[in-house]
């Protein structure tokens, strides 16, 4: 299947998915003003990933910002994340940048709400 | 002043005449500098001004803000602080810029000033000339050649003040009107360079850093994020707080203020300001009068949580994908109270039948 590569704008994150790589990586600021528009092609690429995934998928989220109506729309990735464990494994690695408390906050409810492994990295 | 929220609403109407106008005070780096311009360009190409008239508001903007890089002194703060106005009232710009000088210096560039405000259009022309001429002569630098090129480009005269600041220093005001015929009368000018030097009190005595009134739209919004993450120099936390909290703020009006205005966008006004160990996000926004109670219910709801509370009514939030309709606050709102802290202080204003004027305050404590 295709990657899907989205680059980085002041508004958008850099989100990169590559299954032949076994790369998974959303990073940067996510502050679009819809951003239920802007993951769509994100939900339609893992439905699409989801049919014949990788025996391991390790998904780095390294945001640096993301405003609530983002937050929402992360929850919806990691419930999608959490439905592919049913087959193969899922791994979420969630970094935070050295002192930003309420990036690892984020990461720490996450990983209280999504049944998934989490592990949360300081960087 | 701010004590109480009707200050939001007096700038509000105070600017009101304006189109546009924004407000930066403080020390001018070039990150910052970059993102007023950038600012500037975007509500410029929003309304759809001539390409005659950018490179006009532009040049003027550009020598003015070089103006104050080059005199502010890193360490000044407050009322000694630089300052950059830009004002837009129907097809006017005006430009105001004030910075520190040396009082020995005043005679000097009063001289400049008035010799520069003596001469007409081509003798401008000469008058630059020559000074380039006689700068490349003697390596000078540039030598009052951007003053000759602000009355240039404004095709108008440069207006200026003085303010004693102390035994040394006097603050320096400039203000440049850019206009596409040249009817204005001088008093006009002069009229408003005295509102804003009133203004200036008020923003020094209240520690203004920003205001922004205007279209609110997400291209806005980027840029003045952008200028208040290059102003704080603060760690990294408090930084991101208030970033996040004026995202909430700001996009909260690009989605659901209304205007009085439809074809134009939703207006409202921004300010940050700074009192003892916190920072004040301050907005305000028309909203239809229809809105009002159940806004006020939900600001009231989210206001009585303790943090507890307000973690599981978020994550409650945070799992509901409907469209939303229902009469509870959204994320929004209470991030604004789990990331500030405190309470959502806030105002209803009703200015009609119709509409009422919203204004919302958040504070931030630091202590670093």
């Amino acid at each position: 299947m295709n990657n899907l590569i989205i680059e980085a704008t002041e508004e958008t994150p850099k989100i990169h998915l590559k299954k032949d790589t076994n790369e998974f990586v959303i990073s940067e600021r996510s502050l679009p003003e819809n951003a239920v528009e802007f993951y769509t092609p994100v939900f339609e690429w893992i439905e699409e990933y989801q049919k014949n995934p990788n025996k391991e998928t390790i998904f780095d989220f390294k945001l640096d910002y993301f405003n609530t109506a983002s937050a929402k729309q992360i929850t919806k990735l990691l419930l999608m994340l959490e439905g592919l464990q049913r087959l193969n494994k899922v791994k979420i690695r969630w970094f935070f940048k050295k002192g930003d408390l309420d990036m690892k906050s984020s990461g720490l409810r996450y990983d209280k709400l999504i049944d998934i492994e989490f592990e949360i990295i300081e960087y | 002043m701010l004590n109480d929220l009707s200050f939001a609403f007096q700038l509000y109407e105070g600017m009101e005449k304006d189109n546009l106008s924004y407000i930066y005070r403080g020390l001018f780096t070039q990150g910052v500098t970059d993102k007023i311009i950038s600012l500037t360009e975007t509500n410029l190409a929003n309304f759809g001004e001539s390409s005659k008239m950018k490179k006009r508001v532009f040049s003027i903007m550009v020598e003015g803000l070089q103006n104050i890089t080059r005199h502010q002194d890193k360490l000044s703060q407050d009322e000694k602080s630089g300052i950059f106005v830009i004002q837009q009232k129907k097809t006017r710009y005006y430009i105001t810029t004030g910075n520190l000088i040396a009082k020995d210096h005043i005679p000097k560039l009063t001289e400049q000033l008035d010799k520069i405000n003596s001469l007409g259009k081509e003798e401008l022309k000469k008058f630059y000339k020559s000074v380039l001429n006689d700068n490349m002569m003697s390596n000078k630098g540039g030598a009052g050649l951007g003053l000759i090129e602000m009355a240039r480009k404004s095709g108008n005269k440069l207006t200026y003040d003085f303010k004693e600041i102390d035994d040394e220093f006097s603050f320096f005001y400039l203000h440049t009107e850019i206009s596409v015929s040249q009817e204005t009368k001088n008093e006009d000018i002069i009229y408003s360079l005295t509102n804003i030097k009133q203004l200036h009190n008020i923003l020094n005595k209240e520690d203004v850093l920003l205001i922004f009134n205007g279209i609110l739209n997400q291209d806005n919004l980027i840029n003045l994020l952008s200028i208040i993450e290059e102003h704080m120099s603060h760690a990294l936390l408090l930084k991101k707080r208030v970033f996040n909290i004026m995202v909430e703020m700001l996009q909260n009006i690009v989605k659901h203020g209304d205007t009085l205005e439809p074809e134009k966008g939703n207006s409202g006004i921004f300010f940050i300001n700074k009192k003892g160990n916190a920072y004040f996000l301050n907005s305000g926004n028309y909203i239809n009068n229809k809105k009002v109670d159940d806004l006020k219910l939900k600001i009231e709801h989210v206001n009585g949580l303790n943090d507890k509370e307000l973690n599981k009514f978020y994550n409650d939030r945070l799992f509901n994908f409907q469209i939303d309709s229902s009469k509870e606050a959204g994320l929004g709102l209470i991030e604004l109270r789990l990331k500030s802290k405190n309470k959502i202080i806030y105002d209803f204003n009703k200015i009609n039948d119709e509409f009422s004027f919203f204004t919302i305050r958040t504070c931030i404590e630091y202590n670093d």
